[in-house]
């Protein structure tokens, strides 16, 4: 288990290309600290979902991309060997910006993964529902209406529900692409209330370009900026230092390009 | 002056398309009667009903459907979930249209060949089944993998997000929303099948003697399309006529039926598939 | 947490996937192999001369050949222009709502079995060509002609050619349209100018597939053609006569008696699948050419 503030991920010369020769990402080497909330931010396009993507090997599923350098968590190359990325994928859960509700019930989609990998046994699956959809800040809302199609949730509701859902495989690490950009302002605070306790747990990677909210929930913050047509990492530090030291070249750089 | 041709066109295509089926349906309405579905044919089939035709053909069908079933979703599977968009998907799509295409009596050569000769079943219901499986295949996978590609990417994009790997993501998101689409591709697969005449010319069907199979080998069946087809080729006997079309009728309806129950889900899928 | 692990789903998809892909390969296999000692005779007397007799154990399938193009072509000619306009109607004129239950309509049609043509061909088509024959004094005899088996063919392919022609028509997208009729274009023009240029491989890929079921239907073909062997006609005339006479074509003669007659004689089991061969040989390569025009169409959806 990564001590807090240690990084549990990291990259090292990350670079994503597509099969057409476009750059995507280049030469990104980036530490994600265990126990925190990072941002990962920057404009439109810039390629935060890309490098998202590349810590749990979920880029895999696009087929004409290659992908060079090093991603490590918890000192092991993710390409390694012995790395099942399917098990990756688990210890490092991702929540997208659209959520996905999956046909069933509310109960039926928090275990959706964890009972087919064998993680919960069937006993055990009313507590899993309960305590997982207590960390995701849903259980209050939802405990009466389990049964109920998971398509009756709000927009904002379903987020957490897909929160909970990764939550039940007991991850380490929570991706999360923009996970506010659907919902409206009273789910946003929902939403991120939930990561702030969430925090204490778990690491979490958040996309956002968004800087108010950085501000708002990160700990760190990793900014990328596009240089000669690719996303390159342009600065990564402690959000107070960041943000309260914009004589810091890479900082005027970065708030240049997010706002320009 | 283009309006009103092909307003013409358009009535004139249908009203012979419903003129087939109205000659058909009047002539031999008639002879239809719960008596007729449910009897033996008697003076082959001069007399009679047809009941162990209408048996034949179920079980000419079924077997077709649970050959080509497993074949189409295993193939959809791989082709839309396993291979990546390129030449390996393109050349089997390519392939089972080339397989849709092969004319009806060349299966049935190919079942007399190999079925019936070579593997020893003689003439059979199984091996009528296995040849019209195989010329179903293609059917039944295009409407399973119309619906597969209908699934959005963001269902099959959480679910690996979730760390199940791919036959799970096979098992719970995949097949689990596709379904309908296989079942769609057995009615139509099924439609097609009961109508065909060439692929049990040779492998499956006699005329007469025949009411339930009491084997595999050697065990032909009787089938709607092939009396049809035999007792239109020496239909002189009025009562024998008379049957000769309420046979028909019967067969249409069946097809018409099942038909009509696809039509739906295809109809939904043709049009889905276009606003992408 | 590293556990070793079949994927068993891609095992079995991959044997379902590998058998579904060998039963082409299959047919054509066997085909040929069964056809070696007749194509041993001559490939060339076979497809050019016109003296099919199995008991004088010579087999020339040159009216065979003709047969099978001529009802074909009759079909084609019949089925393509009445079809394309009824897809023009489908796609360009008729009212919105209308257009689904219309479209349904004829797939619907498209599933009526080839034994059903047949019989009506037999019990009525028939004798409506007799009895035009002999309204027009043409000296035909009877009513089981090529002409005939052309007519029956034509009918049967007109839905499925309809439903691919509309496909096509439907593909090109609402704004060429709509340019054309803002610059002034009345709707025949729209239509004749625009939208089929742009349908244009999908149009063509339309009648290359009803010509792959034309010339594959054995069944409504064998009823009504007359089946009358070695008729080739020696000039024009004599081909327009052909036209009213009995004939044969390839599948006439697969879907009779001869496929059982030869069981046991390699030399006419051999004739037989090599006369399927070359039926095959034909539907694969317009329904492979047709495949080529539709992926180009169509590509966006791959």
């Amino acid at each position: 288990m990564t001590e807090r503030g240690f990084p549990i991920l990291s990259t090292a010369g990350l670079t994503v290309t597509t099969a057409g020769g476009r750059t995507l990402l280049r030469d990104v080497t980036l530490q994600i600290p265990a126990g925190r909330v990072t941002a990962l931010n920057g404009p439109s396009g810039v390629g935060k979902t890309t490098l998202l993507k590349c810590l749990n090997r979920l880029i895999d599923l696009t087929p004409s991309v290659r992908v060079t350098g090093e991603v490590r968590f918890a000192g092991d190359d993710v390409r390694g060997g012995g790395i099942d990325p399917d098990d990756l994928r688990r210890r490092i859960g991702t929540v997208f910006q659209q959520p996905v509700t999956f046909p069933g019930t509310i109960a039926h989609n928090v275990t959706f993964a964890a009972r087919k990998i064998g993680l919960i046994a069937k006993r055990d699956e009313p507590d899993a529902v309960e305590r997982c959809l207590t960390a995701a800040g849903l259980w209050n809302e939802t405990k009466d209406r389990l049964r109920d199609p998971a398509t009756i949730l709000s927009v904002g509701q379903q987020q957490r529900l897909a929160i909970a859902r990764v939550l039940a495989g007991d991850p380490e690490v929570l991706l999360m692409d923009e996970p506010t950009s659907a919902l409206d302002t009273r789910s946003t605070a929902a939403l991120e209330e939930t990561i702030y306790s969430l925090k204490n747990t778990k690491t979490i990677v958040m996309v956002t370009h968004h800087l108010p909210q950085a501000r708002r929930v990160a700990d760190w913050v990793a900014c990328l900026c596009p240089r000669e047509g690719a996303g390159e990492l342009v600065e990564a530090n402690e959000c107070e230092l960041l943000f309260d030291a914009p004589e810091h070249p890479g900082t005027v750089e970065f708030l240049s390009c997010c706002s320009g | 002056m283009l309006t009103i041709l092909c307003t013409f066109a358009a009535l004139f295509a249908l009203a012979i398309l419903v003129a087939m089926i109205a000659i058909v349906v009047i002539r031999g309405a008639g002879g239809l009667s719960w008596q007729f579905l449910t009897t033996d044919a008697r003076n082959a089939g001069a007399a009679g009903g047809i009941v162990y035709h209408i048996a034949g053909t179920l079980l000419l069908v079924l077997t077709a459907a649970a050959v080509a079933a497993p074949l189409a979703a295993g193939t959809g599977i791989i082709s839309h979930f396993y291979l990546p968009p390129g030449r390996g998907r393109r050349a089997i799509e390519r392939l089972l249209h080339a397989l849709n295409g092969v004319p009806s009596i060349v299966f049935g050569l190919f079942g007399l060949a190999v079925f019936v000769r070579f593997l020893g079943l003689q003439k059979s219901w199984l091996a009528g089944g296995l040849v019209l499986g195989m010329m179903i295949v293609p059917t039944v996978t295009v409407a399973f993998t119309e619906k597969l590609r209908a699934i959005p990417r963001a269902n099959i994009e959480a679910a690996f997000g979730l760390g199940l790997s791919r036959p799970h993501v096979v098992t719970t998101v995949i097949l689990p929303q596709s379904a309908a689409g296989l079942v769609t591709g057995v009615l139509l697969g099924i439609v097609r099948a009961a109508g065909e005449t060439a692929p049990i010319l040779f492998t499956a069907a006699i005329f007469a003697g025949a009411t339930l199979p009491r084997g595999i080998v050697d065990s032909p069946v009787l089938a709607l399309p092939y009396h049809i087809f035999v007792m239109a080729q020496d239909a002189f006997d009025p009562a024998m006529t008379r049957n000769l079309w309420a046979t028909a009728t019967v067969l249409l309806g069946i097809v018409m039926t099942f038909s009509a129950i696809a039509l739906p889900l295809r109809m939904r899928l043709h049009e889905e598939a276009r606003h992408d | 947490m590293s556990r070793p692990r079949v994927d068993t789903v891609r095992l079995t998809g991959a044997a379902a996937t590998a058998i579904t892909a060998s039963a082409l390969l299959a047919v054509i296999a066997l085909l040929a192999a069964q056809s070696i000692p007749a194509a041993r005779q001559g490939l060339l007397h076979f497809v050019s001369a016109n003296d099919w007799s199995y008991r004088a154990a010579t087999f020339g399938a040159a009216a065979m050949i003709y047969g099978t193009v001529v009802v074909s072509a009759i079909a084609l000619l019949l089925a393509a222009p009445l079809s394309f306009a009824t897809a023009v109607f489908l796609s360009e004129i008729c009212h919105r709502r209308l257009r689904m239950p219309l479209k349904a309509a004829i797939e619907l049609l498209a599933g009526i079995p080839s034994v059903v043509y047949g019989l009506v061909g037999v019990l009525f088509l028939r004798d409506l060509m007799g009895a035009a024959f002999e309204r027009l004094q043409w000296n035909a005899w009877q009513g089981d002609t090529l002409l005939t088996a052309g007519i029956l063919l034509a009918v049967m392919i007109v839905p499925t050619m309809t439903t691919l022609a509309d496909d096509a028509l439907r593909s090109v997208p609402a704004r060429s349209r709509d340019a054309a009729r803002a610059l002034g274009l009345t709707r025949a023009e729209s239509v004749f100018s625009v939208v089929v240029p742009q349908a244009r491989s999908g149009l063509v890929a339309a009648v290359l597939l009803g010509l792959g079921r034309a010339l594959g239907e054995t069944i409504a073909v064998f009823l009504i053609v007359g089946r009358a062997d070695n008729r080739l006609p020696e000039s024009f005339a004599g081909a327009m006569r052909t036209l009213i006479e009995p004939g044969q074509t390839i599948t006439s003669k697969l879907g009779g008696a001869e496929p059982n007659i030869a069981a046991g004689d390699p030399l006419h089991g051999g004739a037989i699948a090599l006369l399927a061969l070359v039926l095959l040989s034909l539907v694969l390569l317009v329904t492979l050419a047709a495949d080529r025009l539709r992926t180009g169409t169509f590509a966006e959806e791959h």
